[in-house]
């Protein structure tokens, strides 16, 4: 497929595809960086990186629901679901690679590019095209990749809703998956907000609109609907070293100063990838575990997204112990690295099934 | 002896003690800030006595755990002044709380400052090795999700 507008129901489905994907590649940055900090410090950043991961797990929700709904397949196990870092983002936007790194203001640059508003600067830098990348998801980006490049995530989830209201003004019928596949609030258990579940056009278009204001804001605000402080804005207080207050505008905060201790973080290996870790060490044996764990806890989400909602349960309970085991690897030092930490690789094997 | 120099058969130490990997108990954060603890309570001197000990055990018992095992407990265990001391080390880690030493202990090796019973601080309570060591967390941190208690607890292989 390629990223072309949406026309058919079809393609609303590889949108809603690409955006699991999407959403799902934001989470291993934030978490990297988050667990780097040493815990008990940097009290403000890790609350604000935090924050962002866990409304990030809550989108994904949300694009599973709208994919379930509209008759499609969530498939989080096949290969290159989780890419390679540092990886393109699989919206498209062609000007950045995301990379697994320490928190350090290298990367609450990158997180700030993640988030960008909506709007591109022109026209011209909205639709991108682009060599094919180095770090390409198959789903997304076909050979002669000539599809659409997305300037931010939200104008990709802007396509979303128009494509979605457009099939719908169009007459055709959308909402023919099995309700019984929704991820319902009792099930989301504090997790950046409410989950919605989805069965028409108004769900539907509640849940882009959700994802859209968390991450940008409503258009013109800082601030989104519930009056929560969109992401880009929440990032950008790191590097202002101040906080929003109420009344803000955009880039001038004026709210409580806030204290980042950049050095108060493990020095961790930037995108390793587990042959990084000499075979048989330790590390390397604690990474592989944590892979392999990684790997059984998408195949158990994807099963709750795929008709055994309950299991989602039982899944975040493996995501508190992956939590642990991050733990563990960010402190231990990297065998024959002096000065470097080890972490968490994220290395898939070719298919999680 | 600097601290990083030292750092390396205390952890060594530590892991043969507790039954925890040198890995885990890195793991845990809190290597630094116990060993510093241990330091600064019994001295540089009686430590460096204990880990001068427990790295002639190993040499002498190349390999052979029972041997290493009667070895620990006949020079570090029995002995009057490193005995009390290394056992304090192992519920360090398990319970990131430094318990002041015997009284006996005060009587013949002589009155420490230091050696009063803390926890070393709040991270230390919650990296306690006796939360994985049950299977459980520790109560009020590392929460492990919603309707978790409802399942078996994962009790590691020693």
């Amino acid at each position: 497929m390629t990223l072309s507008r949406i026309t058919t129901k079809a393609d609303l489905q590889d949108y809603l595809h690409a955006a699991m994907q999407l959403e799902h590649a934001t989470i291993p940055p934030y978490l990297t960086a988050l667990y780097s900090i040493h815990p008990g410090t940097n009290s403000d950043a890790f609350h604000v990186i935090r924050v962002v991961a866990v409304e990030e797990m809550l989108h994904l929700t949300l694009a599973a629901n709208m994919l379930n709904a509209v008759g499609g397949e969530p498939d989080m196990t096949r290969a290159g679901f989780v890419p390679r870092y540092p990886a393109y983002l699989p919206d498209g936007e062609a000007d950045f690679e995301v990379s697994l790194e320490r928190f350090s203001p290298t990367a609450i640059g990158t997180f700030l590019k993640i988030e960008r508003p909506a709007q591109a600067p022109s026209e011209e830098m909205r639709v991108l095209r682009r060599p094919k990348p180095r770090a390409a998801i198959p789903a997304v980006h076909p050979d002669g990749d000539d599809g659409l490049h997305f300037w931010s995530i939200g104008e990709f989830y802007a396509e979303i809703a128009r494509g979605i209201q457009h099939l719908h003004d169009q007459g055709v019928d959308l909402f023919t998956g099995d309700p019984s596949r929704q991820v319902t609030p009792e099930l989301y258990y504090s997790g950046g907000g409410e989950v919605i579940p989805v069965k028409d056009l108004a769900s539907a278009l509640a849940a882009v609109e959700l994802i859209s204001e968390q991450g940008e804001g409503l258009t013109g605000s800082i601030y989104d609907e519930e009056g929560e402080l969109s992401h880009y804005f929440r990032f950008q207080q790191l590097t202002l070293g101040r906080y929003y207050q109420a009344g803000d505008v955009a880039n001038s905060p004026t709210g409580p100063a806030l204290e980042v201790d950049w050095d108060a973080v493990y020095p961790l290996l930037t995108n390793a990838t587990i042959t990084d870790f000499p075979a048989g060490s330790e590390v390397r044996a604690a990474a592989e575990a944590f892979n392999a764990g990684y790997a059984e806890f998408l195949s158990l989400v994807n099963q709750a997204f795929t008709g055994q909602p309950d299991l989602l349960i039982p899944a975040v309970g493996e995501m508190f112990a992956l939590r642990d085991q991050v733990g563990r690897l960010v402190r231990n030092p990297a065998p024959g690295r002096p000065g470097v930490n080890a972490a968490p690789t994220f290395d898939m094997p070719e298919t999680t099934r | 002896m600097s601290a990083q120099t030292r750092l390396e058969p205390f952890l060594a130490f530590s892991s043969r003690v507790t039954a925890f990997t040198v890995f885990e108990l890195q793991g845990t954060g809190q290597a630094a800030a116990y060993l510093e603890t241990v330091v600064g309570v019994v001295g540089e001197a009686l430590l460096g006595d204990l880990l001068s000990i427990d790295e002639a055990i190993q040499r002498e018992a190349d390999g052979d755990a029972a041997v290493r095992d009667r070895l620990l407990r006949a020079r570090i265990f029995s002995d009057e002044r490193l005995g009390p001391v290394a056992r304090h080390i192992i519920k360090l880690w398990y319970l990131g709380t430094w318990y002041a030493l015997p009284k006996d202990w005060h009587e013949v090796f002589g009155s420490v400052e230091d050696d009063v019973t803390f926890v070393v601080s709040a991270a230390a309570y919650a990296e306690g090795l006796v939360w994985p060591a049950i299977g459980a967390n520790p109560p009020g941190a590392k929460g492990p999700g919603y309707g978790t208690w409802a399942m078996p607890p994962k009790i590691p292989a020693f």
